[in-house]
């Protein structure tokens, strides 16, 4: 079998829309309000050509509209590119909308064959598969209740079923693998990697890179209308990935500078002596102020400054998982300090408690502070899951003195390149006999 | 070529689409079904009632005259009426999966096709016992029937197509399905409209279709043919220029709508 063959061709297909801000389809309006019709021409693709051999799986990664939907809506020939040409070869089947034909009263059989049909399945070819469709969807006797009764869950189950079993040449799947339960979506990998094996190109759009890696030869990162990156899926979304980090990174310190300068603005007030919020009053500690509850301390100690230096000796806010992390904080003291104790914590930003130490709790007995001095820890790997974490950096004393207690003194992200669920990212090896 | 090969791939989507526009047109009223052929009847009686007792019209069994022509009228205009929406209807799948658009315009042709078959047992029937029926011409219907698919058919491609970016033609289509109307013969003889005009009136190709289901149903004989011709010729033109443009408009679809 000729397993080299292209069975997808894309040459400098272009595609743009126009986005009209109120546009008329009636005639009325279409005379009318003429210079209504004004428009924004949007490039959603351009120019953009690849090629895909029989039985390649092949991954679109992409921010939201950077083109990646648009590429298999043309794919599909749902629309049509401006320019360019796509050449297709053998029965597509399409995995966008799932479920788009299904009628509501009619029965999960019933729909099984409209659905089919809509494949482009003749009368027989859809007799021959419907046992298969329905195992696989694992609706059993529910197979005849009519589909409206279905939960959400068995409606994308039979939905997938049925596209997965139309033996497309071709499979264009758009963000659809999170369908059902785990089990579920379990099967329907292994749906995917079957009919891979059977010579079915497949083409997938998702924002799941894991998902991707699992079952495409190749990934394609489209960025703003164009092809950025191509080539192994794991390179490629590490590029994106480390895109990604930094560009939300910058949007986290745009967000910081908003609300810092809210802060302070709250504090000016504060300090021009103006009338306090009620609720103050009512709670009667009028001291308690949302930047009092950040920090709080004797003073005997101020921290000046924490900052968090990734791999590259660098002070920044986003980290890969994994990475090692240097906190460095800048001290000074009123009075020579003998008795302390530094710590830090580590807290998701929905609050659960990550991690916690110091240096009692490390060994390090009592410690001396100089007037003025930095203190550094060294996190060899900061192996949390991705997600947004606070950092509280704090000085008490041994005898339960608080001298300087910082919480948020900052917010990290952690972005990753693998998938692991939970809080932290344990260490591990499997071996399998 | 691999587009007509495509359809025929997808001739069971067609064949789910009418069965389910067929069983859904009477769908949650008592008598169901029966509706395809009570409706007609009804019709029927009301014709006989107001033209033979109010309108007297000098045509013989006017009524009957009036609804041989009439059923196959409201094929056609039905048509190029639902036509119109046909493809706007089903917004959802034409925006959400794909398949070849031309299934849409030929799945309501075909099911309002159907429709007129079921009538006509119906005319049949009232025929058989009103005047009789004349067995030897009757296949030639067949013809008659297939020259008038096409023709609906073509049009419906048009306007189905137009509609999605011209709303406005869904309201005009029906105005100018109406003025179509009374310049075909259905309601009156050709030999009514004065001489001059009637070659204008022969330039409709609807003309000559009405004519032949009278002469086979009404006055039971072998109908004219090379004005059948005529007009099965325009039927396939229309179905080919139809599939073409339609072909070209189907391309915006999924924007527009």
């Amino acid at each position: 079998m000729d397993t080299e063959k292209t069975v997808i061709r894309v040459e400098h297909v272009s595609k743009e829309f126009r986005l009209f801000s109120d546009k008329g389809v009636y005639l009325k309006e279409k005379l009318l309000f003429r210079n209504r019709r004004r428009y924004e021409v949007r490039k959603v693709l351009k120019d953009i050509s690849f090629e895909v051999k029989k039985g390649e799986a092949i991954g679109l990664i992409g921010e939201n509209g950077c083109g990646k939907s648009t590429t298999l809506k043309l794919l599909s020939q749902i629309m049509y590119p401006d320019s360019g040409t796509i050449t297709m070869k053998g029965r597509v089947s399409a995995l966008i909308e799932l479920g788009a034909g299904f009628h509501p009263d009619m029965s999960g059989r019933e729909n099984i064959y409209t659905n089919a049909a809509i494949f482009g399945l003749s009368k027989d070819e859809i007799d021959n598969r419907l046992q298969t469709i329905i195992d696989f969807s694992e609706l059993g006797a529910y197979i005849d209740n009519p589909v409206r009764t279905y939960s959400s869950g068995m409606y994308m189950r039979l939905a997938f079923s049925v596209a997965i079993n139309v033996d497309a040449d071709i499979l264009l799947i758009d963000e659809i693998l999170a369908v059902g339960d785990i089990a579920f979506q379990a099967k329907c990998f292994n749906k995917l990697r079957e009919i891979k094996r059977n010579g079915t190109t497949i083409i997938i759009v998702s924002h799941s890179l894991g998902q991707i890696e699992q079952i495409c030869d190749k990934s394609y990162w489209i960025d703003k209308g164009l092809i950025r990156e191509s080539g192994d899926p794991k390179t490629v979304h590490a590029y994106y990935l480390e895109y990604m980090g930094q560009k939300e990174g910058n949007a986290l310190s745009d967000n910081e500078d908003k609300i810092s300068e809210t802060c302070s603005e709250t504090n000016e007030k504060e300090n021009a002596g103006e009338k306090l919020g009620e609720n103050e009053r009512i709670t009667g500690d009028p001291e308690e102020t949302a930047q009092k509850r950040k920090r709080f301390g004797s003073g005997e100690v101020v921290i000046d400054s924490v900052t968090i230096l990734g791999d590259d000796e660098i002070a920044k806010e986003t980290f890969k998982s994994g990475e090692k992390m240097t906190v460095i904080a800048a001290y000074h003291t009123i009075h020579k300090i003998s008795d302390a104790m530094i710590g830090f914590g580590i807290f998701r930003v929905d609050g659960v408690h990550v991690a916690g130490t110091n240096t009692y709790i490390d060994h390090l007995g009592d410690v001396e502070l100089k007037e003025k001095g930095t203190i550094i820890c060294e996190i060899p790997h900061i192996n949390l899951v991705s997600g947004e974490y606070l950092f509280d950096f704090a000085i008490h004393s041994t005898s339960s003195k608080v001298y300087d207690d910082w919480k948020s003194v900052q917010r990290i992200r952690i972005y990753s390149d693998t998938y692991d669920i939970g809080i932290v990212h344990i260490n591990h090896k499997w071996e399998i006999d | 070529m691999n587009s007509l090969k495509e359809i025929y791939q997808y001739r069971e989507m067609i064949r789910m689409m009418v069965r389910r526009d067929l069983r859904g047109r009477y769908k949650a009223s008592f008598l169901g079904f029966l509706w395809t052929f009570i409706n007609p009847l009804l019709q029927l009686g009301v014709y006989t009632i107001v033209f033979s007792v109010i309108m007297r019209s000098n045509i013989e069994k006017y009524y009957l005259y009036l609804f041989i022509a009439l059923i196959p009228w409201m094929f056609f205009s039905s048509s190029v009426q639902g036509g119109a929406t046909c493809v706007l209807i089903q917004k959802d799948m034409v925006t959400k999966i794909r398949f070849p658009r031309q299934v849409l315009p030929i799945a309501h042709v075909t099911s309002c096709f159907i429709n007129m078959l079921l009538c006509f047992i119906v005319v049949l029937l009232v025929c058989l016992f009103s005047t009789g029926l004349n067995f030897v011409v009757l296949p030639m219907l067949i013809p008659v029937m297939i020259t008038e698919y096409l023709l609906s058919l073509g049009l419906c491609f048009l306007v189905a197509g137009a509609t999605v970016y011209f709303r406005d033609l869904e309201h005009i289509t029906g105005i100018l399905v109406m003025l179509w109307q009374f310049l075909t013969p259905v309601m009156y003889s050709v030999e009514m409209v004065p001489e001059e005009l009637r070659y204008f009136f022969m330039l409709n190709p609807m003309t000559p279709v009405i004519i032949c289901y009278r002469d086979i149903l009404y006055y039971k004989q072998v109908p004219q043919l090379q004005t059948l011709l005529v007009s099965f010729g325009l039927g396939l033109l229309f179905v080919v220029t139809g599939w073409f443009l339609f072909d070209r408009l189907q391309r915006h679809f999924a924007e527009e709508l």
